[in-house]
């Protein structure tokens, strides 16, 4: 292990909190053990309400009973919602359990309501928060199926008739349409497709008249068959001019801070499924025999388990990390936010579908002690794709990093402060106001991977492999400068998307490097260690295509043995390693 | 070794063990010729290459499932002493 | 030049009808709503069967009309390219009946032959609940019966295809107490003769994909079996099993590829209809490559499968090798194509019911995954190829070929040989002619190049090729042969070795038919139909260029930066008129295509 005593005036820091590592989060208590048959909210009842495409009602009440609406309801204006990794850590234990539930009946307020708060319409804030707060429903309605997440494209329009305004058009795909109290509509107010054509409107639908509203049937998908997509038509539909929030024509400028916060929280809630994934293929490679031994004995498949537990490390530092950066670099996280919700899905998925080549047959099964994996399999997608897909959130990525790459990378920019890493630690409130729509010349997450190798240099396993991460970086500096124009807008060619691609996964490294170096206090030795970040390192510079350097082979040992200590002490898997139900 | 003169069932017995021994990462000591090689986990299909160091080592030609229809080393090195020793007959 | 197994396959789709027209039996909209039912596409199979497809699963000389597996290969692929789960619950017929094809007495077979013909389902029970695939762990077990004729059957039998709707079953019993290699036998049980009290079914399992397949399995108890239910000789079940499974694999790549059709002809729909930041969503730059490196693999696995198809005729003492690698390789390549065109649907990619297309995009890639779980999975099989690496190094360090072998699979012009069964083998001695043939073939090519009649990017390709695979064989050579914990490294050469076996299968068939399907005159001729459009795919090795590079960075994941992705653009024009044209996306022109050009 490398000493970091360079780092230690970084840590006149709190003590880490630590406590509560040893208790199960107060959700994960209620929920009770899952795997247990009779556990009516366990996962043979979650899969049964997934057959029948409904949210498990016993699940709606557990959540109601919780109050969840108050975690998506600013402390400001009553509610609990203070920081955007806790809020990930209590959405967890419901996306370890169903997917479905976890945005249909909770993740989806924070995206209905976040625009809300972006904004500085307190009156409105303040009603939304009372919807919330007394358990309401409160529904999104943003996109449009004929014109995806083109938000500029969008139809539905919104025309001032005197105190009024009258909407037409219809909204589809929106997760609790007719079940809401409020929803957010975002709705078109000027005729061009610029960036000041629309506007939002929050509607009390209790009012809206009914005989002006149609609402349209059921889209059902592959995963997440338990959630209510619906959609809604308005057929010349009055509303009060004051439904409108915030500034007239703000709404997309609204939407991209707001959203910063629903990709980095829902990305890192989604580790909960992968979780769950994880733990059933360690427990069938554990249990199961096959030529004479127990599958977790063969070599290959203790390389795939230990490997998939290191794609989960990353895709819970980077999304933990850009979580805390919502308040630490809130000028930053217009690029981190889309970076996060492109790679960490796709690590997950690419992982799944190894994991599910242990599980061979059994992951292909609805039934039985695995069916939970295929469920989780099919919802992950979905989930993925509520409200910004793969391809919107490298098209964000893009255009900001030609001047990242000038002004900051590998350019004396300061890294990011040890506060962005410090696990469970407290930070300042929230506040969505701060955030900016575009990164400015700053990138300080990514700046801590030249800083950590220079750091690393002597350490025989870390130095080389953080070395070629910064060879990487550097030229992917120099391809980014030199990216043509016309590759820096959504018609770009392959390059830009592939520069996004190489973008994150860098990203990714630097936050496995601060995770790793600014939580050396921490009570559990496999964090302190080197060998998950070594084979993340390592997971990630193959990503790259780039050669391995010759590790040391105890590191995917070592990460094996944790992996099987936290089933066995049936602890979550993520950096937190809490104790579950 | 290239056989010029035919191995002797011994020869090819110990030959054998050492290759069993090399396959399962064990003690040539611990390899007895009389057991049935399936116990020792060399069953199915890791037998079937045992029988490509047999053609190189012996240069005959065996079936592939000669592990399977004589399961030990004995039964193994047996037929291969009677096939050897009818080649070579056959060859003169 | 027309491809001969194509004619048989495009009249079978003909006569199905179209399957957008919700009249037809065969529709998609039907094969959706059976989906999300759970129901047994029952009517399809009928339909299939009235058009005399079980005849084509059984071999010439028993009755039938399968001659070449190569045409065996397209009729499914236009069966799964419509939907899998009639494929996999139709075709299933095949592999219970392929034992006896490879290993029966004339008799027994010529009996099942004509029953198959006249509708009788077949299907083959291998696997247990607690054993998957580690079959010598089998507990199913069949005694003498107690007047020393026959056998009595006991047992559970899970995960069967069809355990229920099956007439027939071929079942792998234990006849030997101890086990062993040498301790299974194949039964033929004839379920309509058994005593009912004797077996029962067991109860269909609630399946991610292919919903509507009969997966379930079958409880024998002290089943009496007659002693001309043996298939082969007692104890030589294994043996069958995995000489059976050479064929039964490679044929699973017709779902992979029929799978891949569905999924890249719907992506290539939807980005000419959608329009997006003002422009097709088809000329946005990275919603092409999207689609045409999924088109590259696309290509790419159909070369393999091609190959692979006509080897099992043509170079059959080699099967081990080339089956394990096209069931590996091809569901692998159309597995991970999935996420790649679902950038492109976004939405719609995840939509069931009606809304757009039937759903089918989602169902399509729910379906595809058991393809690469079944009839041995993916680990079986890079296992399998592992214990094979020392023939692999030495025939490749000694360059043995089967000259006359590899010409015949890779030739589509030549007619093929009759299949002969006691050819096949259980590991392959010679270890892979079409890998060992690359030094050969690679300055074949390099030749051309120089001549000019293939771009030099080939030449480069190809040389680049052959340098990663004498890296690769070292590395392979280097490996420790050991019967019990092979290293996980190990697992990723045999994924390399997989990939080079794929380019060299491609290499093989452009120099093979380059003529035949791409020639000068053909591009002079003034043609304006799917001929020449194919001609453009096979002119100057457009299509093998864009082969050689996917395959060459699944060879060496370290060679990926270094490749030009700019062939793919190439591709766009031949993708478009080909799915333009409504046919199947392949590198050989599929009859009818002039008429809806």
């Amino acid at each position: 292990m490398t000493a970091i005593d360079g780092h230690t005036a970084d840590r006149a820091e709190e003590a880490l909190p630590t406590g509560y590592l040893d208790t199960a989060h107060p959700l994960e208590t209620r929920f009770g053990d899952p795997d247990d048959p009779d556990n009516p909210v366990g996962f043979a009842a979650f899969l049964r309400a997934d057959e029948r495409g409904e949210l498990l009602p016993a699940g709606r009440s557990l959540l109601d009973t919780y109050q969840l609406g108050a975690e998506f309801v600013p402390a400001a204006h009553g509610g609990r919602l203070r920081q955007a990794d806790e809020l990930a850590q209590t959405l967890r234990p419901v996306f370890r359990r169903d997917a479905a539930l976890g945005l249909g009946h909770g993740a989806i307020k924070l995206i209905a309501s976040a625009t809300v708060w972006s904004t500085a319409s307190t009156d409105h804030q303040r009603w939304l928060a009372q919807v919330l707060l007394r358990g309401g429903q409160a529904a999104g309605a943003y996109t449009e199926l004929a014109s995806g997440h083109d938000l500029t494209r969008s139809t539905v329009r919104a025309t001032r008739d005197g105190t009024q305004y009258r909407l037409t058009g219809s909204k589809e795909v929106i997760n609790n349409v007719n079940r809401a109290d409020s929803v957010t509509l975002l709705a078109r107010t000027g005729d061009g497709s610029g960036s000041r054509d629309h506007s939002l409107l929050l509607l009390d639908m209790s009012t809206v008249r009914r005989d002006r509203l149609r609402f349209l049937p059921r889209f059902r998908t592959a995963g997440l068959r338990a959630v209510h997509l619906g959609g809604v038509e308005f057929l010349d539909c009055p509303v009060p001019a004051s439904a409108v929030v915030g500034e007239l024509g703000g709404a997309l400028e609204t939407v991209l801070r707001a959203f910063q916060v629903t990709k980095a929280t829902l990305t890192a809630a989604t580790v909960g499924c992968f979780d769950t994934q994880l733990r059933m293929v360690t427990r069938f490679a554990l249990e199961r025999r096959l030529y004479h031994r127990s599958v977790a004995e063969l070599p290959h498949v203790r390389s795939v388990l230990a490997n998939a537990y290191a794609d989960l490390l990353i895709s819970d530092c980077l999304s933990s990390t850009v979580c805390r950066a919502l308040h630490v670099l809130p000028g930053q996280t217009a690029v981190y936010a889309p970076a996060t919700k492109y790679l960490v899905p796709l690590l997950i998925q690419e992982s799944v579908d190894q994991l599910a080549t242990v599980l061979g047959a059994r992951s292909f099964l609805r039934e039985g002690p695995y069916g939970i994996f295929q469920k989780h399999l099919r919802d992950l997608p979905v989930a993925s794709l509520a409200h910004s897909g793969a391809t919107v959130c490298q098209a964000t990525v893009i255009p900001q990093l030609p001047r990242l790459a000038r002004r900051s990378w590998l350019s004396g920019q300061q890294p990011a402060p040890a506060s962005l890493f410090r696990l469970g630690a407290p930070l300042p409130e929230l506040d969505f106001r701060r955030l900016e729509i575009a990164a400015g010349a700053e990138d300080s997450l990514l700046a801590v991977l030249p800083d950590a190798a220079a750091e690393l240099r002597a350490d025989p396993e870390l130095g080389p492999l953080s070395a070629r991460l910064v060879t990487e970086l550097a030229a992917l500096k120099a391809s980014c400068t030199a990216l043509a124009p016309r590759n820096r807008t959504p018609l770009a060619e392959p390059i830009g998307f592939e520069l996004a691609e190489r973008y994150s996964i860098l990203l990714a490294a630097s936050a496995c490097l601060g995770v790793w170096r600014h939580n050396q206090d921490h009570p559990n030795p496999f964090l302190r260690d080197t060998a998950w970040l070594a084979l993340a390192l390592r997971r990630l510079t193959a990503r790259l295509g780039l050669p391995v350097p010759p590790g040391s082979a105890t590191a995917e040992q070592r990460v094996f043995t944790e992996l099987v200590t936290r089933e066995r002490e049936n602890r979550s898997f993520d950096l937190a390693g809490r104790l579950l139900a | 070794m290239t056989t010029t003169t035919i191995s002797s069932t011994t020869e090819i017995r110990d030959w054998l063990r050492e290759r069993v021994a090399f396959y399962l990462e064990r003690p040539i000591e611990e390899i007895d010729s009389a057991a049935r090689l399936v116990e020792y986990g060399l069953d199915s299909l890791y037998a079937l290459t045992l029988c490509g160091d047999i053609e190189d080592e012996f240069d005959i030609t065996v079936p592939p499932t000669l592990a399977w229809d004589f399961p030990s080393v004995n039964a193994i090195a047996e037929q291969l002493h009677d096939q050897i020793s009818e080649q070579r007959l056959a060859d003169r | 030049m027309r491809y001969g197994p194509y004619a048989a396959a495009a009249r079978l789709d003909e006569r199905l009808g179209d399957p957008q027209d919700d009249g037809r039996l065969f529709s998609y909209a039907r094969c959706a709503a059976l989906d999300e039912g759970e129901e047994f596409p029952l009517e399809i199979c009928r339909e299939l069967d009235f058009l005399g497809l079980p005849r084509a699963y059984v071999p010439v000389e028993y009755g039938g009309t399968l001659l070449g597996y190569d045409e065996a290969l397209q009729l499914m692929r236009v069966v799964a390219r419509r939907d899998l789960t009639v494929a996999i619950g139709h075709g299933k017929t095949f592999l219970g009946a392929v034992s006896v094809w490879t290993s029966g007495d004339a008799e027994q077979a010529r009996r099942l032959g004509a029953e198959i013909a006249g509708g009788t389902i077949v299907s083959w029970g291998l696997t247990e609940r607690d054993h998957g695939s580690d079959l010598l762990a089998g507990e199913v077990r069949a005694v003498p019966g107690p007047d020393g004729s026959g056998y009595r059957l006991s047992g559970e039998k899970w995960l069967i295809n069809n355990a229920t709707r099956g007439h027939q079953l071929c079942v792998l019993a234990r006849t030997d107490t101890s086990g062993g290699p040498r301790g299974f036998s194949i039964l033929l049980v004839d379920r309509r003769t058994l005593d009912p009290a004797s077996h029962r079914p067991l109860p269909a399992v609630a399946l991610h994909g292919i919903r509507g397949a009969d997966i379930s399995g079958v409880a024998f108890t002290d089943a009496a079996v007659p002693a001309t239910a043996l298939v082969g000789t007692e104890g030589g079940g294994l043996e069958i099993v995995l000489k059976s499974l050479q064929l039964t694999r490679t044929l699973c790549a017709s779902l992979s590829l029929g799978a891949a059709d569905q999924a890249l002809g719907l992506a290539v729909d939807y980005a000419n209809e959608r329009h997006n930041f003002g422009r097709p969503l088809v000329d946005l730059p990275q919603t092409r490559r999207l689609l045409t490196e999924s088109y590259a693999d696309l290509l790419l696995a159909e070369a393999v499968t091609l190959v692979a198809g006509r080897a099992i005729n043509a170079l059959t003492g080699e099967l081990s090798v080339s089956s394990a690698i096209t069931k590996y390789f091809v569901p692998t390549l159309v597995d991970r194509m999935f996420p790649r065109l679902a950038k492109v649907l976004g939405s719609r990619a995840l939509l069931v019911g009606d809304t757009y297309r039937h759903g089918r995009f989602q169902k399509v890639q729910r379906d595809h995954r058991i393809v690469g779980i079944f009839d041995g999975s993916t680990m079986v099989n890079l296992h399998s190829l592992v214990n094979q690496f020392p023939a692999l190094v030495r025939g490749y360090r000694r360059g043995r070929v089967d000259l006359a072998g590899l010409q015949a699979a890779a030739t589509l012009e030549e007619p093929l040989g009759a299949f002969d069964r006691t050819r096949l083998e259980l590991v392959s001695r010679p270890g892979s002619s079409p890998v060992q043939a690359l030094p050969l073939a690679v300055e074949e090519l390099c030749e051309l190049a120089e001549a000019g009649e293939v771009g030099t990017v080939v030449g480069t390709l190809a040389t680049e090729l052959r340098a990663a695979t004498d890296r690769l064989i070292e590395q392979m050579a280097g490996h420790r042969p050991t019967a019990l914990d092979v290293p996980a490294e190990v697992f990723a050469l045999a994924e390399s070795y997989a990939a080079c076996f794929a380019a060299a299968a491609a290499i093989q068939l452009w120099l093979r038919n380059r003529k035949a399907f791409g020639s000068d005159e053909l591009r002079h001729s003034g043609l304006q139909n799917s001929e020449l459009r194919h001609s453009e795919l096979w002119y100057s090795g457009l299509w093998l260029e864009a082969a050689l590079t996917r395959a060459l960075a699944l060879v060496d994941p370290t060679l990926r930066t270094e490749l030009s992705g700019e062939v793919f653009d190439r591709l766009a024009v031949p993708l478009f008129a080909q799915h333009a044209s409504g046919r199947l996306l392949s590198l050989l022109p599929y009859p009818g295509e002039e008429e809806s050009a």
